[in-house]
C-alpha cells in the first residue's frame, strides 16, 4: 500500500463527494425554483482534484512501465535461444565425459 | 529471445548457483524459459534437487518437468544411466505418455542406435502422423547421422505443413548455410524476418548471407539490412557496424571507375566507423589501434 494507492482511494472519495454535493445542490435549486446552469465552483475544483488523484494512482499503482523501444535494455535481443527442438547428441562433448559420478538416487 | 536484462540475470544466477549460493530452482526455471543449452549445469544442479526428497516434494507438479529437463540434459552430457533412471520414474508416473515415448526414443538416439530410434519414432508417428515434435526429431536424426540432404528434405516437408514454425526455418537456414547454399538460406531468413520484423538478429543473419553471396545488388541490400539491424539495436551491435563498413568498401571496389556514388551512403559509413571507434575506446582501448588500421585499409578512417 504505497502513497499511490492512498491517493487513489482519496481521489475516489473526493469524486463521490463531488457527486453527492451536486445532487444536494440540484435539490436545493428545486426548492428555490431556479434553473440548473452548472455545478458550483467548489464542486468543479473538487472534481479536478479527484481526477488528478485518480490519474496519478492509475499510473503508479499497477507497476512500472515497460519500454516499447526495440533497442532499450529490456527489449534488446542479444542472443537467440538454443534451438532445443533440433538438439543433436553426437557432438564433440561426447569425447569429454563429465568426471563427476552423478547418479539419480 | 534472450534480452539484455535476462542475459545479465542468467549470468548472476549462474555465478551464485555455481558457488553454492542457492537459487538452483530459479536458475533451472530461467534456463528452461529462455531455452538455453547449459546441459552440464542443469544436470548437476537438477540432480542435486532431485536427490533431495524434501526439496523435490516442495516443487509439487513441477517435479516432473524437472525430471524431463534433467533427462534431456543427461543425454546431452552422455550420462545415459541418469537419463534412463529419470525416464523410468516418468514412465511409472505417466504410463503410455507420448512425451515420455519421445524421451525414450531420444535416449536411443543419444546411444547412437539409429535404426531402433527410427523404429520408435515411426511407431509414435503411427498414432499421430502430424506430431510436430516427432517430425522435427526425425529431421534432426537425419542431421545427426550426417545426412544433411535428408534433413533438408524432411524439414521442407515439415515446413509445408507448419510454415509458421520459426525454429524450423532457422534450422533449415543454418543447414543451408553449412552447405553453402546461400540462395536457399536467404529465403529462410526472409521468412524469419517476415515473421519477426523487430528481431535484429534475423536482419543481421540475412545481411551476412547476402554479403557472402556478393554482387552489387546483394551488397547494397546487405548494407540496408545491416543498417536496419543497427537501427533496431540502437547502434549497440558491433557486427552490424562492421558489416556496414565492409559492405561500403565492397561496393566501392565494384563501382570503382564508375563515377556515381551518392553522398548519403558515404555519410552512413563514416557514422558507422565513428560509432565503432567510440565503442572500442570505451570497452577495449587496447585494440583501438588495430581497429583504426583496419578502417584505414578500408578507406574509412575519419
Amino acid at each position: 500500500m504505497g502513497p499511490g494507492f492512498v491517493a487513489g482511494v482519496l481521489g475516489v472519495l473526493i469524486l463521490s463527494h463531488a457527486a453527492y454535493s451536486t445532487i444536494q445542490y440540484r435539490s436545493l435549486l428545486k426548492i428555490t425554483e431556479e434553473e440548473f446552469s452548472g455545478p458550483p465552483i467548489n464542486v468543479v475544483v473538487e472534481l479536478l482534484l479527484g481526477l488528478v488523484f485518480c490519474i496519478w494512482a492509475a499510473l503508479t499503482v499497477p507497476g512500472q512501465f515497460r519500454s516499447i523501444l526495440p533497442h532499450s535494455e529490456e527489449n534488446r535481443v542479444v542472443s537467440l535461444p538454443a534451438n532445443l527442438d533440433f538438439m543433436i547428441f553426437n557432438h564433440r562433448g561426447k569425447a569429454f565425459p563429465l568426471d563427476v559420478d552423478l547418479k539419480l538416487k | 529471445m534472450v534480452s539484455k536484462t535476462e542475459e545479465a540475470r542468467v549470468a548472476v544466477l549462474e555465478n551464485q548457483v555455481d558457488n553454492g549460493g542457492g537459487g538452483a530452482w530459479e536458475y533451472l526455471c530461467l534456463v528452461r524459459k529462455l531455452k538455453l543449452r547449459r546441459s552440464d549445469k542443469v544436470l548437476k544442479h537438477g540432480l542435486s534437487i532431485l536427490n533431495d526428497p524434501g526439496k523435490r516434494s516442495s516443487l509439487g507438479p513441477e517435479e516432473w518437468t524437472l525430471y524431463e529437463q534433467v533427462a534431456i540434459a543427461a543425454m546431452d552430457c552422455q550420462c545415459l544411466d541418469v537419463a534412463k533412471d529419470c525416464i523410468k520414474v516418468l514412465q511409472k508416473r505417466f504410463p503410455g505418455s507420448k512425451r515420455v515415448g519421445k524421451l525414450e526414443a531420444m535416449i536411443l538416439e543419444a546411444k547412437g542406435s539409429w535404426a531402433e530410434a527410427e523404429k520408435a519414432y515411426s511407431s509414435l508417428l503411427e498414432d499421430n502422423p502430424l506430431d510436430q515434435v516427432i517430425l522435427k526429431r526425425t529431421a534432426t536424426m537425419a542431421k545427426a547421422q550426417g545426412n544433411l540432404s535428408g534433413a533438408i528434405e524432411l524439414l521442407n516437408k515439415y515446413l509445408e505443413i507448419y510454415m509458421a514454425d520459426q525454429d524450423a526455418w532457422r534450422e533449415l537456414g543454418e543447414i543451408y548455410v553449412s552447405l553453402q547454399m546461400y540462395k536457399q538460406a536467404a529465403f529462410c531468413y526472409e521468412e524469419l524476418i517476415l515473421s519477426q520484423p523487430t528481431n535484429p538478429l534475423y536482419h543481421l543473419a540475412y545481411a551476412d548471407v547476402l554479403y557472402t553471396l556478393g554482387g552489387l545488388e546483394n551488397l547494397q541490400s546487405a548494407k540496408k539490412y545491416y543498417a536496419s539491424a543497427t537501427d533496431l539495436t540502437g547502434g549497440k551491435n558491433t557486427r552490424a557496424l562492421f558489416g556496414i563498413c565492409l559492405c561500403t568498401h565492397a561496393i566501392g571496389q565494384l563501382t570503382k571507375g564508375r563515377n556515381k556514388e551518392d553522398k548519403d551512403s558515404s555519410e552512413l559509413q563514416s557514422l558507422a566507423a565513428t560509432a565503432l571507434e567510440k565503442d572500442y575506446k570505451r570497452i577495449a582501448p587496447a585494440k583501438l589501434s588495430s581497429l583504426t588500421s583496419t578502417l584505414k585499409s578500408l578507406n574509412l578512417s575519419s
